[in-house]
């Protein structure tokens, strides 16, 4: 899986344009962003990357490659 | 994988106030926020206690239901087990009262239990065990709680989710009843994920706080009294959708049946995005998946009975369940049993005070 295909299914997601999304964006300052997207998130890498991301981690990442790189460790370990 | 044999189910009911509150009303989201919540987490409605209606009060109204129903003397009730984290007062077990209100005898086992949205399985385990070890021949399970009365109004992130609600499932011993498969889980390292942190010792230790109760503000930033109840969303979100599929797995396995055998699948009642994950994961349809979160809300305790109840109509046969309940502990089980043809009763409304 490609930094670009979880850009792609973020966006979907939180239901916005994938070409509004890069690496570097600092998702929780986007105008739409709210508490029901973090749920949003948590799903997708649920159900497409088959990793069980917390509250916190979304919380502690501050752009989409942060969160994306917590998703590459967590679906490599066991 | 546990089993409980030659306990079956007589009856189940509920109760629920009569005040409403709608998600399109609660002011502290605006217009678009409401849509969206209400999209996202399915419920529409809750309903509400008036100020000194407690949970002993549904949980009450669900058994006088339920006697009235059995026709069973009150004298026959050897054990009445009350499962709630909103009881009426911290001392005495809110269990020993509601005995005396419902008149039944002094030899009936009585006491509380605190558990949350896993109620109903550990409630099925731990009163049926009993009834089987020490012979009593017909037991109340009573669950309920009054979350409205441990939320901060303003809190945007629980007092939209939470129904107030109770209920009551009488349990008789038969020896030809199918055994019930059960699965219980803990998890203390996400004590953190629903709490209420003040009102108990650990939070007078340094001494009690003196004067009036000051609201303080969260990491969230919300203001809340130390005994309003928090909720992160996020951690139970995560934590439901990784660990409750795998429970429900097991006993399916154990019971020896598929999705395609199982009549209906109900799963507490914590939101939609939840509950939808669950069932696909699990391989139940949404025709089999019964919800009552747009009318009722996330009920807590009571969220397996009162939906079981509110779809008595769809209990005129025998139907085999899966029950599910998870959150706050963490704690979580299923159960997979047989709820008899012409069991399960209408909820009630009432803002009866016992």
């Amino acid at each position: 899986m490609t930094i670009e295909a979880f850009i792609e299914k973020f966006s979907f997601a939180i239901e916005v344009e994938p070409s509004t999304l890069g690496a570097d964006t600092d998702f929780k300052a986007l105008d739409i962003w709210d508490s029901l997207n973090t749920l949003s998130i948590i799903a997708m890498a649920d159900a497409d990357f088959n990793v069980a991301l917390s509250g916190q981690d979304v919380e502690s990442s501050r752009t989409v490659g942060d969160l994306w790189q917590i998703v590459k460790a967590k679906s490599k370990s066991p | 994988m546990k089993a409980l044999s030659g306990v079956a189910v007589r009856a189940v009911a509920a109760a629920v106030p009569t005040d409403v509150a709608r998600t399109q009303d609660y002011e502290y989201l605006n217009p678009e926020e409401r849509l969206r919540f209400q999209k996202a987490t399915g419920i529409a409605s809750r309903h509400i206690v008036r100020d000194g209606q407690c949970a002993s009060d549904l949980c009450i109204a669900a058994a006088e239901q339920t006697f009235e129903y059995l026709d069973w003397s009150r004298e026959s009730v050897g054990a009445l087990v009350l499962i709630t984290q909103t009881g009426d007062q911290p001392v005495p077990a809110t269990a020993i009262v509601i005995q005396q209100k419902l008149g039944l005898p002094q030899n009936c086992v009585a006491f509380d239990v605190n558990l949350g949205c896993s109620s109903y399985p550990y409630g099925l385990a731990i009163v049926g065990s009993m009834m089987q070890s020490l012979g009593i021949n017909r037991a109340l399970l009573l669950i309920g709680d009054v979350s409205s009365r441990v939320c901060a109004k303003h809190d945007k992130s629980s007092w939209p989710l939470f129904g107030d609600a109770g209920s009551a499932t009488a349990l008789e011993l038969d020896e030809h009843a199918t055994p019930i498969q059960l699965d219980l889980m803990s998890d203390g390292s996400g004590k953190d994920a629903i709490i209420i942190p003040g009102g108990g010792l650990a939070s007078k230790r340094p001494p009690p706080l003196q004067g009036t109760v000051q609201m303080e503000a969260s990491a969230d930033g919300t203001l809340r009294r130390p005994d309003n109840l928090i909720l992160r969303g996020a951690d139970i979100f995560s934590f439901a959708i990784s660990k409750v599929p795998p429970s429900i797995r097991r006993t399916m396995e154990a019971s020896g049946r598929t999705p395609n055998e199982i009549d209906f699948l109900v799963l507490h009642q914590a939101n939609k995005m939840i509950n939808d994950t669950i069932a696909k994961k699990t391989g139940f349809t949404p025709e089999k998946t019964l919800t009552t979160l747009a009318e009722y809300g996330n009920t807590s305790s009571a969220s397996i009975p009162l939906t079981i109840s509110a779809h008595a109509h769809c209990f005129d046969i025998e139907r085999r369940v899966l029950v599910c309940g998870f959150g706050v502990g963490l704690s979580w089980g299923a159960a997979a049993l047989i709820i008899p043809a012409h069991t399960v009763l209408p909820v009630t409304e009432t803002d009866n005070v016992y």
